[in-house]
């Protein structure tokens, strides 16, 4: 008898304890999860920083997960947050087919996902994506880059990683531009990996068969700022003109002191930022996203740098 | 004997098991198929500019002059169409010009209340006509790179179909009627200037 009051009197703790801390996490702050596909590039550092930072602003404990641009380690997160009971996650993927299965168990265990930066190659998966306009800025690069070089000469390539839709977004962006100029010839194209001393080497490669290039156009700042490396190197930093993309410290320093000659300025503070407030909308019940959201992205010269704070900043 | 019965009747259902199951195919059918599904750019381009452009909605350009000097960004906050977050808007603009100066990158008119414009000839790209006339949805496409080539198609049409009948045939003096797609960047107006991208030319014969 006494074994069973014993029993009973147990199993009510364990019963009201349990509703006691579910009332309490319903309570508590809710919580958004920042998973970046690297936090070993200081570019996505300010993704990941910037997102947290706007969700603590609005009232929620934010975490930042590092995917390390591995598929597996994005996968685990998932699974984790989801045990967890997060309420949001603010992503950057590590893949654009790889990452969306991780996307779509987030939405079947009604967890929202908004991207930022990279997107997925799915339309239902994530509740929204949010992305530079990658396309868009180096079409405007590309007619600046054109009227610098006054519509003829040799240039290099520099891609970024192969397997990235911004490579690419990038690449073709610039092309739709360049290549109706029919005296502006290409004499190399090739993958740095968005690495600055990989863009180096490459550049010093590149230059031992085509010594009288006149510009290289990078896909990234880190890029451009190898590829200015070995201009430096090789006595040609005056006379080939280097552009890059993204608006990094050192590019725009390097613009304001004539070394570069532009770049297009991405923001990830506001992408990051936007994508923080998306998911308190939907918190709060918004449900009419748009799937897509660009962002613009701005030519940087050495005629309008003042008008430019680094990544986009409020300047 | 029971078992040679047997072992035919596994043997036939086995047979139709597997010829029902397994579907062969040559191969370029099935990237025939693959390709059917494939987003055509250039054709859905060349679908807008031969059967849209001519009803497509225009603003007035002297209306739209007046209304962008006066207050550029309620006006195009209102009467623009942009891309996501951007500072650019795009607008289909339309009216009648005398063909002033014909300069290597564009074609300088005079609007019938004495404004300038320059109609581009060379620098034709950018997503003016795209998002200015509002024909696609960024959202309905799942690769952001099909929703841009859809810009760059729509641009070699202009270049290839518009651009070379009008410089061949512009002088100083021709009165022309146009219809085109321009982008106004709120925070510089100047930096685009006002530059149009040409959808139709008709001459005063």
């Amino acid at each position: 008898m006494r074994k069973t009051v014993f029993h009973i009197v147990v199993t009510l703790v364990l019963v009201l304890s349990g509703c006691n801390s579910r009332n309490e996490k319903e309570q508590g702050p809710k919580k958004m999860a920042v998973v970046i596909s690297t936090l070993n590039n200081p570019w996505f550092v300010v993704l990941g920083d910037s997102a947290a930072e706007r969700a603590r602003e609005l009232g929620y404990e934010a975490t930042i997960f590092d995917s390390q641009n591995n598929t597996s380690k994005e996968a685990e997160h998932f699974e984790n947050l989801i045990a967890a009971g997060y309420d949001a996650i603010l992503f950057n993927p590590t893949d654009s087919e790889g990452s969306v299965s991780n996307v779509k168990r987030a939405n079947r265990a009604n967890l929202p996902t908004f991207c930022m930066d990279r997107e997925i190659n799915s339309l239902d998966a994530a509740t929204s994506q949010i992305t530079s306009d990658n396309f868009s800025g180096c079409v405007a690069l590309g007619e600046y880059f054109v009227r610098k070089l006054n519509k003829k000469g040799k240039y290099v390539e520099l891609l970024g990683l192969v397997g990235d839709n911004n490579t690419w977004n990038r690449s073709k962006g610039f092309h739709s531009v360049v290549d109706h100029f029919p005296e502006l010839e290409m004499v190399a194209q090739q993958s740095a990996d968005f690495d600055r001393s990989k863009a180096m080497e490459v550049l010093e490669s590149v230059m031992q068969s085509n010594p009288d290039i006149d510009a290289v156009f990078c896909g990234n700042d880190a890029m451009a700022m190898g590829a200015y490396q070995a201009l430096v190197a090789a006595g040609k930093a005056d006379s080939v003109k280097v552009f890059g993309f993204d608006g990094a410290k050192d590019v725009m320093d390097a613009i304001k002191d004539k070394k570069i000659s532009a770049t297009a300025m991405q923001s990830p503070r506001q992408m990051a930022r936007t994508a923080a407030e998306m998911a308190d909308e939907f918190l709060k019940g918004k449900r009419d996203f748009s799937k897509k959201t660009p962002l613009q992205v701005k030519v940087v010269t050495q005629e309008n740098i003042d008008e430019f704070g680094v990544y986009g900043s409020d300047n | 004997m029971n078992k040679v019965v047997k072992y035919s009747i596994l043997v036939v259902v086995l047979g139709l098991a597997l010829y029902t199951s397994v579907n062969i195919k040559p191969l370029d059918e099935i990237k025939k198929s693959k390709s059917d599904l494939t987003f055509n750019a250039a054709s859905y381009a060349s679908d807008f500019m031969a059967n849209k452009i001519e009803t497509l909605p225009a603003i007035n350009t002297s209306d739209f002059l007046a209304n962008i000097s006066d207050d550029l960004e309620n006006y195009a906050e209102q009467k623009g169409r942009k891309l996501g977050i951007s500072d650019e808007y795009n607008f289909i603009i339309e009216g009648k010009a005398t063909i002033t100066a014909i300069e290597e990158e564009y074609v300088s008119v005079l609007l019938e209340d004495n404004k300038e414009l320059r109609i581009a000839t060379e620098f034709v790209f950018g997503n003016a006509i795209r998002d200015g006339s509002g024909m696609a949805n960024i959202d309905d496409y799942q690769n952001t790179m099909d929703f841009n080539s859809i810009s760059v198609e729509l641009n070699n049409i202009v270049r290839e179909t518009v651009v070379p009948p009008f410089k061949k045939k512009a002088k100083i003096g021709d009165a022309l009627y146009f219809k085109g797609a321009v982008t106004i960047d709120i925070t510089n107006p100047e930096i685009h200037g006002t530059k149009v991208i040409p959808l139709i030319i008709k001459f005063n014969d």
